[in-house]
C-alpha cells in the first residue's frame, strides 16, 4: 500500500479496557444528550403526572373507608409501567434517526457492551423518573397515611423492578423500533413479558408500604423473585442481543 | 403431498381418539370424588351442598365438571409441547438462518396460540363449573392468558415488519424469550402471596388413566396435523412465489 | 497471479459471495478482486444487492455461502479485526444530532479505543475545516457541513478501505465539490467502495466499475477497458430487470 500520510492512528489493543471505555462511551453520550434536550426524563415525567391524574378520577367514588395504600404499590408500578415504554420508545429512536446505530455497529465493539449500556442509560432514566414520581404520589394520595415498613424497602423494590424493565425493555426497544407502528408494538410484547416481575415488585413494594404482620418475609420472598426474574429474562435478553441488533 | 396424507390420517385417528376419550369419560370412566370443601360463605356452584356447620358451608368437591379434565389437560399439555416446538425451532433459525426454520417456527406458534385458546376456553368452563365464578386469577389460567398474549404479540411484531430477514430473527427472538417467559410466569403467580382465597386445589386423580391417555394422544396428533397441513398449504405457497419470481425475470 | 501476493495486494477479494433468505437471492454467487489504492463504483437497480453487498463486506451481516476478504481479513473470522480498518460514509450523516462536532467525534474515538482522542479529534476538524464550529450542536449543520463531518468521524482511525453509500444524495453542488476535493486529498491513501445511482459520477471517479443486478455480476472490469456508451447502454438494461 502507499505510504501513508495521515499519521498512523494507534488503537487500544482491544479486550476488557477498550469494552469498558466503550461501555462509559455510550452511556455518557445518553445522559449528555438527555441532559441536553431533557426530552426522555420531561416526556416521562408529564406522563406520570398525568397518571395521577387519572388514578384520582378512578378513585373518585371510592369513598372514605378505602384506604389507597392498599392498591399504592400497584398504581406506582402501572404509572412506571407506562412511563417507560414511553422513555424506552425514544431510546432507541435516537440511535435510529440519523442512522447511528449502523456506524456504532460499525465500530469494533462487541454487541453486549451496546446492549449493557443502552440498558444502563435506561436504567438511570426510570430511576430518576421514579424518584420523581414517588413523593408527588404520596403528596397527592397518601398524605396523613401511616407507612407500614422500613423505608430502604421501597428503594430496593423499585431498583430491582427497574433492572428488569432496564433489560428486557432494552431488548424489546430495539426490535420495536424497527417495525411500524413502534408504540404499539413495544407495549404489546412489553406487557406480557413484565408481567411476572411486576407481580413480584408490587408484591415487595406493597409489603414495604403496609408493613403488618410478616411483611419482611413477603418483602424477601418477592424481592427473590424479582432477583430470578432479572437474572434469568437479562441473561436471554444478553444472549439473544446480538441477533437483534444485527438484523 | 406425502405428508398431507399422512396429516389427514393423524387428524382423522386423532379425532376419533379424542372423540373416544370424551365418550369414556361420560360412560366407563368411573366418577371422581374428591372429599368435601368447607367455606365460610355459601357460593354460587354446581355441587351439592352436604351440611352446614359453624365452620361453614361443607361442599361436594368436584365430580361432573371433572370430566372436562379429560379435554382440558391434554389440550393444555398439546399446547405448551406445540409452543415448546416453536421455540426450538426459533432456535434452530438464529443458529442456521434457514427460513424452513422460521417457518416451521411460525406454524408452531399458530397451533399453539389454537391450543392455548381452547385450553383457555375449556379452562373458564371448568372455572365456573369449580369454582362458581367465570374467571379466576389463578396461576394457570393467568399464565394461559399471559401465554394468549405474548402469542398475539409475536404474530403483531411480525405483521409490523417488512423485511423478511428481520421478521424471522425478530420473530424468533420474542418466541424464545416468550418461551422462557411462561414459565416464570406461573411460578411467580404461584408463589407470590395474593388476596385472593384459593377455593380448591384442583387435581386430577390417578384412575381412570385410559380416556385421558387416548384423549392426550388424540389431541398430539390433532395438533400435528394442523401443523402438517399448515406446513404443506405454505410449500405449495413458496413454490409459487419462486415460479412468479422466475416469470418476471 | 499467486495466492500469496493477492494477499497483500488485494484491498477486497470476493469468492462465489452468496446471500440468500428463503427462495430470494441477494447475492448469487459473486466473486471479485479489488487491487489495493483503487476505487470501486459499484452501480445497479434498486434491489440489485448492492446494499447487501456493502453489508457483508462490513461484516453487518453474515454471508451464507462463499467468502470476502477486506484488507486480507475475513469477514465472518475477523469480524472486529476488520471493522478497524474500514470506514463508512453514507448519505446519512451517522452522528448524534444533539451533540457537538466534537463530541461526536469524540464518541467514536472512543468506540474505537483510539490513543489522544482529543489530538486526532481535533487533527480532523481540521481538515475538514470544521473547527470553528467544534462547539455547536450538530443539528444546526447544513448538509454539506454534515457530510464533511461524516468524513471526520469515518477517517477518525485512519481505515484502509472506505466504503460510501450514495455519498452525493442530497448534496447540492457547493458541497459536492468541497466532497470531492476532501475525497480527492485522501485519495491515494485509501481503497474506495462506492455505491452510486449517478453514472456519470461514480464513471468520473473509478478505477474500478461493478453492474450488479438481481444479486448478480452484469459487469466488472477496470475503468480503462469500458467505454461509456456501452456502459451506460449496459446499465440501463438492467435497470428494466428492476427488483427481485
Amino acid at each position: 500500500m502507499a505510504e501513508k500520510t495521515t499519521p498512523a492512528v494507534s488503537l487500544r489493543p482491544s479486550g476488557a479496557s477498550l469494552s469498558w471505555r466503550q461501555f462509559k462511551a455510550i452511556v455518557r453520550k445518553d445522559i449528555v444528550m438527555e441532559l441536553r434536550t431533557k426530552e426522555m426524563v420531561t416526556s416521562m415525567g408529564i406522563y406520570a403526572l398525568l397518571t395521577m391524574v387519572i388514578y384520582q378520577v378512578a378513585l373518585s367514588q371510592a369513598g372514605t373507608a378505602f384506604d389507597p395504600r392498599d392498591i399504592a404499590a400497584g398504581l406506582l408500578w402501572l404509572a412506571f409501567v407506562f412511563t417507560s415504554m414511553l422513555g424506552l420508545n425514544r431510546s432507541l429512536v435516537h440511535e435510529k434517526d440519523q442512522g447511528c446505530l449502523e456506524a456504532l455497529l460499525l465500530s469494533p465493539v462487541d454487541r453486549p457492551v451496546i446492549f449493557f449500556a443502552k440498558a444502563a442509560g435506561n436504567l438511570v432514566f426510570l430511576l430518576i423518573v421514579q424518584t420523581l414520581t414517588i413523593p408527588v404520589f404520596a403528596f397527592l394520595f397518601l398524605q396523613g397515611r401511616e407507612y407500614g415498613g422500613d423505608l430502604w424497602m421501597i428503594p430496593l423494590a423499585l431498583l430491582g423492578g427497574a433492572i428488569g424493565i432496564a433489560g428486557v425493555g432494552t431488548l424489546l426497544a430495539t426490535m420495536s423500533v424497527n417495525t411500524k407502528g413502534k408504540d404499539f408494538v413495544l407495549a404489546v410484547l412489553f406487557v406480557p413479558l413484565m408481567y411476572p416481575l411486576l407481580l413480584a415488585a408490587v408484591s415487595a413494594t406493597s409489603a414495604a408500604v403496609l408493613g403488618g404482620d410478616g411483611y419482611v418475609q413477603q418483602f424477601w420472598s418477592s424481592m427473590a423473585l424479582v432477583a430470578a426474574y432479572d437474572v434469568i429474562m437479562l441473561g436471554a435478553a444478553f444472549a439473544l442481543y446480538e441477533f437483534v441488533i444485527g438484523a | 403431498m406425502r405428508q398431507l396424507k399422512i396429516a389427514l390420517v393423524l387428524l382423522l385417528i386423532g379425532g376419533v381418539l379424542t372423540t373416544a376419550a370424551f365418550v369414556m369419560a361420560f360412560t366407563t370412566a368411573e366418577m371422581q370424588r374428591f372429599g368435601t370443601v368447607t367455606v365460610p360463605e355459601p357460593i354460587d356452584t354446581a355441587f351439592p351442598l352436604q351440611q352446614v356447620t359453624e365452620a361453614g358451608y361443607t361442599y361436594e368437591r368436584p365430580w361432573f365438571s371433572q370430566k372436562i379434565f379429560y379435554f382440558h389437560v391434554p389440550v393444555a399439555e398439546a399446547s405448551f409441547l406445540v409452543f415448546a416446538v416453536a421455540a426450538f425451532f426459533s432456535i434452530r433459525f438464529l443458529m442456521k438462518r434457514r427460513k424452513e426454520f422460521d417457518t416451521k417456527a411460525r406454524l408452531a406458534m399458530e397451533t399453539a396460540i389454537v391450543f392455548v385458546m381452547l385450553t383457555m376456553i375449556t379452562g373458564i368452563l371448568w372455572t365456573r363449573a369449580a369454582w362458581g365464578v367465570w374467571w379466576e386469577w389463578e396461576p394457570r389460567l393467568t399464565t394461559y392468558f399471559i401465554m394468549t398474549l405474548m402469542m398475539i404479540g409475536y404474530f403483531v411484531l411480525r405483521n409490523s415488519i417488512e423485511d423478511e430477514e428481520r421478521r424471522a430473527t425478530y420473530g424468533a427472538v420474542f418466541g424464545i424469550i416468550a418461551f422462557i417467559n411462561a414459565p416464570i410466569s406461573f411460578f411467580i403467580t404461584r408463589l407470590i402471596p395474593s388476596s385472593h382465597p384459593v377455593v380448591f386445589q384442583s387435581g386430577f386423580a390417578t384412575s381412570n388413566l385410559i380416556p385421558f391417555i387416548l384423549g392426550q394422544i388424540g389431541m398430539l396428533m390433532v395438533g400435528y396435523a394442523i401443523y402438517a397441513i399448515r406446513a404443506s398449504e405454505e410449500r405449495l405457497e413458496e413454490r409459487v412465489d419462486v415460479l412468479k419470481d422466475a416469470l418476471e425475470g | 497471479m499467486t495466492e500469496t501476493v493477492a494477499a497483500e495486494t488485494l484491498a477486497v477479494e470476493v469468492r462465489e459471495l452468496t446471500r440468500t433468505f428463503g427462495a430470494r437471492k441477494a447475492l448469487d454467487k459473486i466473486s471479485f478482486d479489488l487491487p489495493a489504492g483503487s476505487f470501486l463504483s459499484i452501480f445497479g437497480p434498486n434491489g440489485a444487492g448492492k446494499t447487501t453487498l456493502v453489508k457483508v463486506l462490513t461484516t453487518l451481516t453474515p454471508p451464507s455461502d462463499g467468502t470476502a476478504k477486506v484488507s486480507g481479513l475475513d469477514v465472518v473470522e475477523d469480524a472486529v479485526g476488520l471493522r478497524e480498518r474500514i470506514g463508512l460514509i453514507s448519505h446519512n450523516p451517522l452522528l448524534y444530532p444533539d451533540l457537538s462536532a466534537e463530541e461526536n467525534l469524540r464518541f467514536f474515538a472512543d468506540m474505537y479505543g483510539i490513543e489522544d482522542p482529543a489530538d486526532r479529534v481535533r487533527e480532523l476538524l481540521i481538515a475538514v475545516e470544521l473547527d470553528h464550529r467544534r462547539l455547536d450542536l450538530v443539528h444546526t449543520f447544513s448538509r454539506g457541513m454534515l457530510q464533511r463531518l461524516s468524513i471526520a468521524r469515518s477517517l477518525l482511525h485512519a481505515p484502509e478501505v472506505l466504503f460510501l453509500d450514495e455519498p452525493y444524495s442530497g448534496l447540492d453542488p457547493h458541497a459536492v465539490e468541497i466532497f470531492d476535493s476532501l475525497i480527492s486529498q485522501i485519495r491515494k491513501d485509501h481503497t474506495f467502495v462506492m455505491i452510486s445511482h449517478d453514472l456519470a459520477k461514480g464513471l468520473e471517479l473509478c478505477t474500478h466499475a461493478l453492474i450488479l443486478a438481481r444479486g448478480k455480476i452484469v459487469l466488472s472490469a477496470p475503468r480503462s477497458e469500458i467505454d461509456e456508451g456501452e456502459f451506460a447502454a449496459t446499465y440501463r438494461a438492467t435497470v428494466g430487470t428492476g427488483v427481485a
